[in-house]
């Protein structure tokens, strides 16, 4: 019961930290939706084509403007102490890696979630497939908090060359894509996909726990 | 309680400290004392098993520190040299943030007659941000009677205090030793606050 309260007052103080920080989470939604501006005019009025490449444009975007919330997830509370607090209070590196990882799920890619319908109707992306859309990309946004979460702490490794983080991620998320994408356009058999798309959520899961604490713990021995 | 035996740290092949021995029990005031980069810090860190050391051994309760980590930190609080206050949050809202987090038993009164002696009653509302660096740290210590815990471990808590303040941390200090609770903090300066035991690194 003792550390279940912990662990709700870990998310109490993720919440309002996050929402001390609404612009962060806002300016991220804001570079997406112009992102998608972008896109729609760079490729002109042909609503057919848009529809077409949506999807593609959708996760690529989606992608980059997770990528960009990296740079906070360990960072902040690296810098003022409170990873080690945090340990100090009982959690292992490898159990505040996964209370991070659904923090960051629940504060950075939820918000994305919900703008989807919005960015589904600027990209023409029929009704049909956003349910497909939303269960793909459930799984997959967990999956690319995974991974940020590997890429994030090993960042703090090395300081200097945050791009190298992102790239990793980018690098991994690559299945992810092709797999959420496929969902989305086949006719039938999806389930084949999504069983796929969850195999590689368990793997990156069950590896983020102990490559990012041990990450953590390097970090913090050489703070 | 906390046993330190023949404890070295060597890293990128220097050496940082040699076999240093300490034991803290009950009641013990234990401060390292030494020259900017002369281990004192990275001492602390070991003790707290953030960082492995080369040599030697660390035990708590008679039981190696890493066989018996978790209780250990169940009776420790760390205050590291930087203060680990939300800066985007109030001072209120950080003192509801640790309560909750510690789980924490005190109540308002109490928080508000410290915050009173610490002069920082009137900065309840305020952003952490807009506090000084001596009021940041002055507020760190709260969480000492927050967490409510026996061990102590303060990384240069006196640097950038006021005198004054310098005297409520010594008087703490010994309301803690009386309450059978230990200290191991690390400073540099020269202060007299009842440490019972002194260490040079």
């Amino acid at each position: 019961m003792k550390f279940l309260n912990k662990i709700v007052s870990f998310y109490y103080r993720e919440y309002k930290l996050n929402l001390s920080g609404l612009q962060d989470i806002l300016t991220n939604i804001i570079f997406f939706f112009i992102s998608i501006f972008i896109f729609i005019f760079s490729i002109g009025p042909d609503r057919e084509t848009i529809s077409l490449i949506g999807v593609g444009i959708l996760w690529t975007l989606l992608l980059l403007s997770s990528t960009l919330s990296l740079r906070k997830f360990y960072q902040d509370d690296f810098e003022n102490g409170n990873l080690l607090i945090t340990h100090l209070n009982g959690f292992s590196f490898g159990f505040i890696a996964i209370l991070k990882t659904f923090s960051h799920f629940l504060f950075v890619q939820i918000p994305f979630l919900l703008s989807i319908p919005i960015a589904c109707i600027l990209l023409n992306i029929v009704n049909d497939k956003l349910i497909y859309l939303f269960i793909s990309f459930s799984i997959g946004s967990l999956i690319l908090s995974c991974l940020g979460s590997i890429s994030s702490s090993m960042n703090l490794m090395n300081q200097r060359n945050f791009l190298l983080g992102s790239v990793i991620v980018m690098i991994f998320s690559i299945p992810v894509i092709i797999f959420s994408v496929g969902i989305i356009n086949m006719e039938e058999n999806f389930n084949s996909l999504i069983n796929i798309l969850f195999g590689i959520l368990l793997i990156v899961f069950a590896i983020n726990p102990w490559a990012s604490g041990l990450c953590l713990k390097l970090s913090l021995e050489n703070n | 309680m906390i046993l330190v035996k023949d404890l070295s740290i060597e890293r990128s092949n220097k050496t940082i400290f040699n076999n240093v021995n300490l034991s803290l029990g009950s009641g013990n005031i234990i401060l390292l004392k030494g020259k900017n980069g002369s281990g004192k810090t990275t001492l602390l860190k070991t003790i707290v098993n953030i960082i492995d050391p080369s040599s030697g051994s660390i035990y708590w309760k008679g039981k190696p520190l890493k066989k018996n980590l978790y209780d250990f930190y169940n009776h420790t609080t760390y205050i590291a040299d930087k203060t680990s206050s939300l800066s985007k949050l109030t001072v209120q809202d950080n003192i509801k943030i640790w309560k909750k987090i510690f789980l924490s038993k005190i109540n308002n009164s109490q928080i508000e007659s410290i915050l009173k002696t610490l002069k920082l009653d009137n900065y309840l509302n305020q952003k952490v941000s807009s506090l000084s660096f001596g009021e940041t740290k002055k507020l760190e210590f709260l969480r000492l009677i927050i967490e409510d815990k026996k061990i102590w471990i303060l990384d240069e808590p006196l640097s950038s205090l006021d005198d004054e303040s310098i005297d409520i941390i010594g008087q703490t200090f010994q309301d803690h030793r009386s309450k059978e609770g230990s200290i191991i903090f690390s400073s540099h300066q020269n202060s007299d606050i009842g440490v019972t035991e002194e260490i040079r690194l």
